[in-house]
This record gives C-alpha cells, structure tokens and sequence, in this order.
C-alpha cells in the first residue's frame, strides 16, 4: 500500500535529486525519497538519542565540574 | 563555583546547542566556559540563521578553522553517520584539543563522539547544568525546559522530557 504526501522542500535539494534520477542512479523520484526516507529511519535510534539525553541530565545535575 | 571541583572544561559547539539556547534566551549559560570554540562552518551556519545567537559579549566565542587533516576515523565515522560538515569540524576540532567538551545535539555526531573518546552533551545538559553551577534556579530551569517544545526547535519526546523535568524537580 502507498500513500500521496505533499511536501516542501528546499530548490537546492530537489535539484540535486532530480539530477541523480535523471542520470538512472535510481528508478524514480519517488523510489530516491523512500529510500532516503528509510536510511534515516534506520540510523536514528531513538533508544540512542533517549540515552544520550538522560547522560545530559545526569551530567548537568551530577557532572563534576 | 566549589572550591574543589575541576573548573569548566574548553568546550566546542555545534549548531544545534547554539541555536536551541539561543532559542530559550540562555546562550549567556555559555560564559561559565572559558573558551567557546566554533568550527567556520558552524558559525556560518549560525550566523546564517540564528545571528542573535552571538550577540552575547560575556561569552567567549572563538571561530576556529580545523588546521589538522581529518582523522581516518572521523572520516570513516562521518560517511557512515551521514554527518553533516559542521557536525564533522566540531568533531574535528574536538580532537584537536584534549580535555574540552563538545556540545551538540545530534545523536550521530554524539555517538562518533563516544567513539573517538569525546566528552559530549547537548542543549538539556546546558540547562540543567545552570542549577549546579547556581546560574539559574531550580524553578527557572524548569520553566525552560518546558518551554523546549514551543519555544525552540529542539525535539524531544514528550514522556522523556516529563522525567527529565521531574528528576529535576526531585533533585536537591
């Protein structure tokens, strides 16, 4: 199943992207931002990011200096 | 502050800590530091959309260009974090000074940070730092971090910004 969305994005990127699909590195616009889509889904963990914000409570209570 | 603890470390900034106190009207949590080193790029890229972020003359902000090729790892780490450039000099910058802290808020850069062996913490730490180091009260830090969500473009769950609050409030 798919879903329309709308967005705006800045002229620079979408530039950029048209060009790498014009030059059959990739199907087709929609397949570049699914993908690019899913790399960033899958390289921000949440769980990490949680992790790295409770360190910073923990220092600005509890840090030494 | 306390006679006995280690002064406050050098430290080099990121965008996002910048922008996000600038944001909640706190960059001035920066004069504790005795130096504030920003990468070119960052500083562009703040002076491009935050300006007013620099318009604090007891901060000691210091632009610095990296003078050292970028390590192996941090390329390596870079390319494979998808970190942006300004993240990517901070980091630079960060190993070229021993000892300092970097501040940023991007889970990517903090996690090649933790790699590289840097001390890293991000805009919330900032803030709740200001109650140790007797720069803001307990209330007043409160009050900011409940207003990250409207107030600056710093996101963060909303359950885990609730605990952080209540450790806060729990905390002596």
């Amino acid at each position: 199943m798919k879903t329309a969305i709308q967005a705006e994005l800045p002229n620079e990127l979408i530039a950029e992207a048209r060009a790498f699909v014009e030059q059959g590195w990739v199907g087709d616009f929609d397949e570049l931002l699914a993908e690019a889509l899913r790399r960033y889904l899958e390289s921000h963990s949440t769980r990490l990011a949680e992790s790295f914000i409770q360190a910073d409570a923990a220092w600005g209570l509890r840090g030494r200096e | 502050m306390a006679g006995n603890e280690p002064a406050p470390p050098v430290i080099v900034c990121d965008a996002g800590p910048l922008i996000h106190l600038d944001e909640v009207g706190c960059v001035e949590l920066l004069t504790d530091f005795p130096q504030v080193l920003v990468p070119t790029t960052v500083w562009d890229e703040v002076a491009k959309h935050r300006p007013s972020a620099f318009m604090h003359g007891t901060v000691r902000f210091q632009k610095v260009t990296p003078d050292k090729a970028l390590s192996a790892e941090l390329d390596v780490m870079s390319r494979l974090l998808a970190l942006h450039r300004g993240e990517r000099e901070a980091l630079q910058v960060a190993q070229a000074h021993p000892g300092c802290l970097l501040l940023t808020d991007d889970t990517g850069a903090r996690l090649a940070a933790r790699n590289l062996g840097l001390e890293a913490h991000g805009t919330i730490g900032v803030l709740l730092r200001a109650i140790r180091r007797k720069q803001r009260t307990k209330d007043e830090v409160v009050k900011l971090l409940r207003s990250l969500p409207t107030a600056s473009t710093l996101h963060v769950r909303t359950g885990l910004l609730e605990n952080i609050i209540r450790e806060v409030e729990q905390s002596r």
